[in-house]
């Protein structure tokens, strides 16, 4: 297993924001979703998943809905809103802009 | 918005939210459990192994929670902050903004409670809904709201069927007697059931018993005020016997020291104590009447059925007695509470209505400098949504800054409504029925807080709303130019208009009851209060020996008096002018008028002594005053005022005339054929303002009753007799006791205390509207001619004077004056006819009122335009070609 590394605050959001994109899920399958296809670089906590998932919620970028879990538990799903679509996008076009000036400077002969 | 809806759903449904947490995590804590079992491992190792992983749950909860209010707070604080600069930036606006709500505010405060307390808070009684008055009737004379009689009280009883029960209370005076303390105090003589059918228990002890009825078991019932005051308030004071009209009391209840005996204000309101009639007031003559009815109604029935009821019942009572049907008695049921405050009634409209007058000319001031204020914002706003914020996130800072100077306003509009009360109990009028009652409760702090957030919202966010409307392009482009609005001319035109239109309303309403109240002063009442001191004295006839032992003890009193130094003149009256104490009228008979058209004519009846009418310097007309040969027993002689003499004489003379009247005699009210001997003015004894019945005077001798009310004319300060007047009567009989020791100025002037009221009140209104209007025209042109001053500037390079640019500023502003001149006659004439139950002795259209309120509104509009017009005068063309 690969070390796990820390994730930014804005990051963990827009990692959530992503993994909601594709469908509803609770939080244990947030977490678990942003581990597989990280391969476990980015492990997520509760102490760290809840705070980012209310207030994301707070924020109307998703919204929450009980509802029954595969194993017949009843179990909080969130669901991308239209405005977490458009706060996906923008974030995601920031995230390339400073990630590819990271890059640039990385990559700079200094 | 969906923030502040957040911080609700937080603040209000922190539970909800925390279950919701709580089965979050346990759903997340369960799913790991199961994982950990499927992997293999032992059902209470992979509960440890969970736990491990989730960490500490508490944390977990505490960090989401915080994010949730946090986020909501966090706003709410930053467009606090944002508010309170914003209103420390502009120190001149928000203070003018705040100053000017905070008067409305507290004029408002002042007079809504005084409405909640009068008018508006039930009676405080039981189920007080249901309780209602009963009145006769007498159209023939225009005696209308008169007492009954007993036999109409028994006919009712027991003929109603929408009435539940029917009591009687007939106020008059009583005196404890004892060795040195003996006191005359009021006392409300009732029937059995008072206390039960107004629905109020004491609190100590007991109601009355049947068997207390006529004397039965002489008991009474105290008030909070005479247990404390004349036992100190003993805890044992039940089932003690106290002396009191000359036999033995038992104590039977004490009331609570809420209770207020609230009937109309001409019924005392002083009652310290009850008993039950002492004798069988159905043996009584049928034609006297003295009794006020309180009837409690059956639960459900209506007002005009239980009328109509009354009128079937008035008609079989007609039916029945003669009597009743000489005197064609009609009855009426009235509402307890709208009786009850009858006289104040319309002032208080009137007034309430004034103060929203001045309430509105407050938030045309408030709208006025928000909008002037917006647009100088206006660069701002835009530049605030160019970089990010939300429309939404705008309005919601023009909505902290109005709530700030609504809490701001609203705290001192408060502060001054209570002092303003505070200061209140003194001109306070007793036809205030309620006025003990008057305070700042929950109503009046939700009612100024709903006016106060209605005006701000009303008056205040249109214009924000507005301004958050504006197209961000233009402005920008504008920015620094003479702007080109001229809607907002047209807005700020109105604005004007509408300060002037209410202004003028409320110096006219202010005018009028001025006036009233000068003309009131005015009047001659028939009497001279100046320096006469008044006092009531209860004779105890049952300790007397005889008829002739009482009349030598009056006389020898009043010689006594007379002989005080100082004392110019005195005498006495069963009934003092302009005081409350239960009058006493009947009807009389002029000679050849049949017996049943007699009926007809009512006047007030008044027993004095021979100097009552030298000690109260009522003018004779002619013939004589009473003297010294008018005893009991010599010729039944009369004197009656000027509209007696003139129904019984036409334009003759009156004197040698005879009439039947009702005297007191051995047994009781009898019909008397006595002689005119004088002539003298009518007296006003009930209001100042009106002359409500002629007036007989027998000698006391002929007619003694008791309590006595002493007038002493005195050459000195009338208040200064008090005590050798006192000291007097202590040396010559214990067993009689003096109250009310108060000189007769004081009647006048609580007679004139509803019309100073509400000409203070109206005053006040008066005097803030014109200043209100005066800063509210001086910020309006102020704010256009700032805006205006290019224009200004242009126009005096281009040939015009100072002169012409000044009174050019001034013709604009008092052309919008007197548009609003027009729109104020015509709404100061259309609500004249609510004020005519409110004015004496001018018309609704007085036209010194109008005059006077013409002249000084443009006064004030001119003195609110001259500074920003002399500041227009002052452009200078340079500056303006620099700006530009």
């Amino acid at each position: 297993m690969a070390e796990s590394a820390e994730i930014l605050q804005g990051t963990l959001e827009l990692l959530i924001l992503r993994t909601l994109a594709l469908q509803p899920m609770h939080g244990l399958g947030v977490s678990d979703r942003i581990k597989q296809v990280t391969h476990g670089v980015f492990v997520v906590k509760p102490g760290s998943l809840f705070p980012a998932l209310h207030r994301l919620e707070q924020a109307g970028a998703i919204e929450g809905r009980w509802g029954e879990s595969e194993n017949k538990r009843r179990a909080k799903y969130y669901r991308l809103t239209r405005a977490g679509r458009v706060r996906l996008a923008s974030e995601k076009r920031n995230w390339e802009r400073v990630f590819g000036a990271v890059n640039l400077l990385l990559e700079a002969e200094l | 918005m969906r923030r502040v809806a957040n911080i609700f759903r937080v603040l209000f449904q922190k539970n909800k939210l925390d279950e919701d947490l709580d089965a979050e995590l346990q759903f997340y804590y369960a799913m790991l459990v199961d994982r950990y079992v499927g992997a293999g491992m032992e059902r209470e190792q992979a509960r440890r192994a969970a736990r491990l992983e989730m960490g500490r749950i508490e944390t977990i909860k505490e960090n989401t929670r915080e994010i949730r209010t946090g986020a909501g707070l966090e706003t709410v604080m930053q467009d606090f902050r944002y508010a309170v600069r914003t209103l420390r930036k502009y120190p001149a606006f928000s203070a003018i903004a705040i100053l000017t709500l905070a008067l409305g505010l507290g004029v408002n405060t002042a007079i809504f409670s005084i409405v909640d307390a009068v008018l508006l808070k039930p009676l405080p009684y039981e189920r007080p809904e249901r309780l209602a008055l009963v009145w006769s009737d007498f159209e023939k004379t225009a005696a209308y709201r008169a007492p009954t009689s007993a036999t109409i009280l028994s006919e009712i009883k027991h003929r109603s069927s929408l009435l539940e029960d029917v009591a009687a209370i007939w106020p008059t005076v009583g005196t404890f007697i004892g060795e040195e303390d003996a006191e005359q105090i009021r006392v409300g003589q009732v029937t059995t059931n008072f206390f039960t059918t107004l629905g109020a228990r004491p609190l100590l002890g007991r109601g009355f018993v049947a068997e207390e009825e006529h004397g039965g078991r002489a008991a009474m019932i105290l008030t909070d005020r005479l247990w404390r005051r004349r036992f100190g308030g003993d805890p044992n004071i039940l089932g003690k016997k106290v002396p009191f009209q000359g036999a033995d009391y038992t104590v039977v209840g004490v009331l609570a020291p809420h209770f207020r005996l609230v009937l109309p204000a001409s019924i005392a309101s002083d009652v310290e104590a009850f008993t039950p009639f002492p004798n069988d007031i159905y043996k009584g003559p049928r034609t006297l009447y003295f009794l006020r009815l309180v009837a409690r109604m059956k639960p459900g029935v209506r007002a005009e059925q239980a009328q109509r009821e009354m009128t079937e019942i008035a008609r079989q009572i007609r039916e029945t007695y003669s009597e009743y049907h000489a005197e064609n008695l009609k009855l009426s049921i009235v509402s307890m509470h709208r009786d009850a405050v009858r006289d104040i009634r319309p002032a208080l409209i009137a007034l309430f209505a004034g103060a929203g007058f001045v309430m509105l000319i407050c938030c045309v001031n408030v709208a006025n400098l928000l909008l002037a204020r917006a647009s100088e914002r206006r660069k701002e706003v835009a530049l605030r949504s160019a970089i990010g914020a939300s429309r939404t996130r705008i309005l919601r800072q023009l909505l902290t800054e109005g709530a700030m100077i609504c809490a701001i306003a609203g705290t001192i509009g408060l502060t001054i409504g209570w002092g303003a009360l505070r200061g209140l109990p003194r001109l306070q009028p007793e036809a205030l029925a309620r006025g003990g009652e008057i305070g700042l409760n929950w109503t009046v702090l939700v009612f100024v807080a709903a006016v106060s957030i209605g005006s701000v919202l009303l008056f205040g966010l249109v214009p924000s709303i507005e301004s958050a409307k504006w197209d961000l392009i233009a402005t920008l482009r504008e920015a620094g130019k003479t702007s080109r609005t001229p809607v907002r001319r047209g807005v700020r035109a109105a604005l004007i208009v509408a300060e002037v239109t209410f202004g003028f309303i409320l110096v006219v309403g202010a005018g009028l009851m001025m006036r009233t109240l000068e003309k009131i002063e005015q009047v001659r009442p028939g009497f001279e209060s100046d320096r006469v001191l008044t006092f009531s004295m209860n004779i105890p006839f049952g300790r007397f020996k005889s008829d002739e032992a009482i009349y030598s003890f009056v006389r020898e009193w009043d010689s006594a008096i007379a002989a005080l130094p100082g004392v110019a003149a005195v005498g006495a009256a069963s009934h003092l002018p302009l005081d409350n104490y239960p009058n006493w009228y009947s009807p009389f008979r002029p000679e050849g008028v049949s017996e049943t058209q007699g009926a007809a004519l009512l006047a007030d009846y008044r027993s004095v002594t021979p100097g009552f009418f030298q000690a109260m310097g009522t003018r004779l007309i002619e013939g004589r005053f009473f003297d010294e040969t008018d005893r009991a027993g010599a010729r039944q002689v009369v004197i009656v005022d000027d509209l007696l003499a003139s129904t019984i004489a036409d334009s003759r003379s009156a004197i040698g005339k005879r009439i039947e009247s009702e005297h007191i005699t051995d047994r009781g009210f009898t019909p008397v054929w006595s002689e005119v001997v004088g002539v003298v003015e009518h007296v006003r004894v009930h209001s100042l303002s009106k002359k409500i019945r002629p007036e007989i005077y027998i000698p006391f001798e002929q007619s003694p009753r008791s309590p006595l009310s002493y007038a002493v004319y005195a050459r000195v300060d009338p208040l200064t007799l008090a005590g050798p007047i006192r000291d007097l009567l202590r040396q010559r009989n214990r067993s009689v006791a003096i109250s009310k020791v108060r000189p007769m100025e004081e009647y006048v002037e609580q007679a004139e205390a509803p019309a100073s009221f509400t000409a203070l009140m109206a005053g006040i209104f008066g005097g803030l509207a014109l200043l209100l209007a005066a800063i509210g025209i001086y910020g309006v042109t102020y704010c256009t001619v700032s805006r205006r001053m290019p224009e200004m500037g242009i126009r005096m390079a281009l040939g015009a004077s100072a002169g012409d640019v000044k009174r050019m500023v001034l013709k604009e502003g008092l052309t919008l004056t007197a548009l609003g001149l027009i729109f104020g006659i015509g709404g100061a004439l259309a609500i004249s006819r609510q004020l005519q139950d409110l004015i004496y002795g001018i018309s609704t259209v007085d036209p010194v009122t109008y005059i006077a309120a013409i002249l000084v509104i443009p006064a004030a509009a001119l003195i609110g335009c001259w500074k920003p017009a002399s500041k227009a005068a002052g452009a200078n063309p340079v500056d303006v070609i620099r700006i530009e």
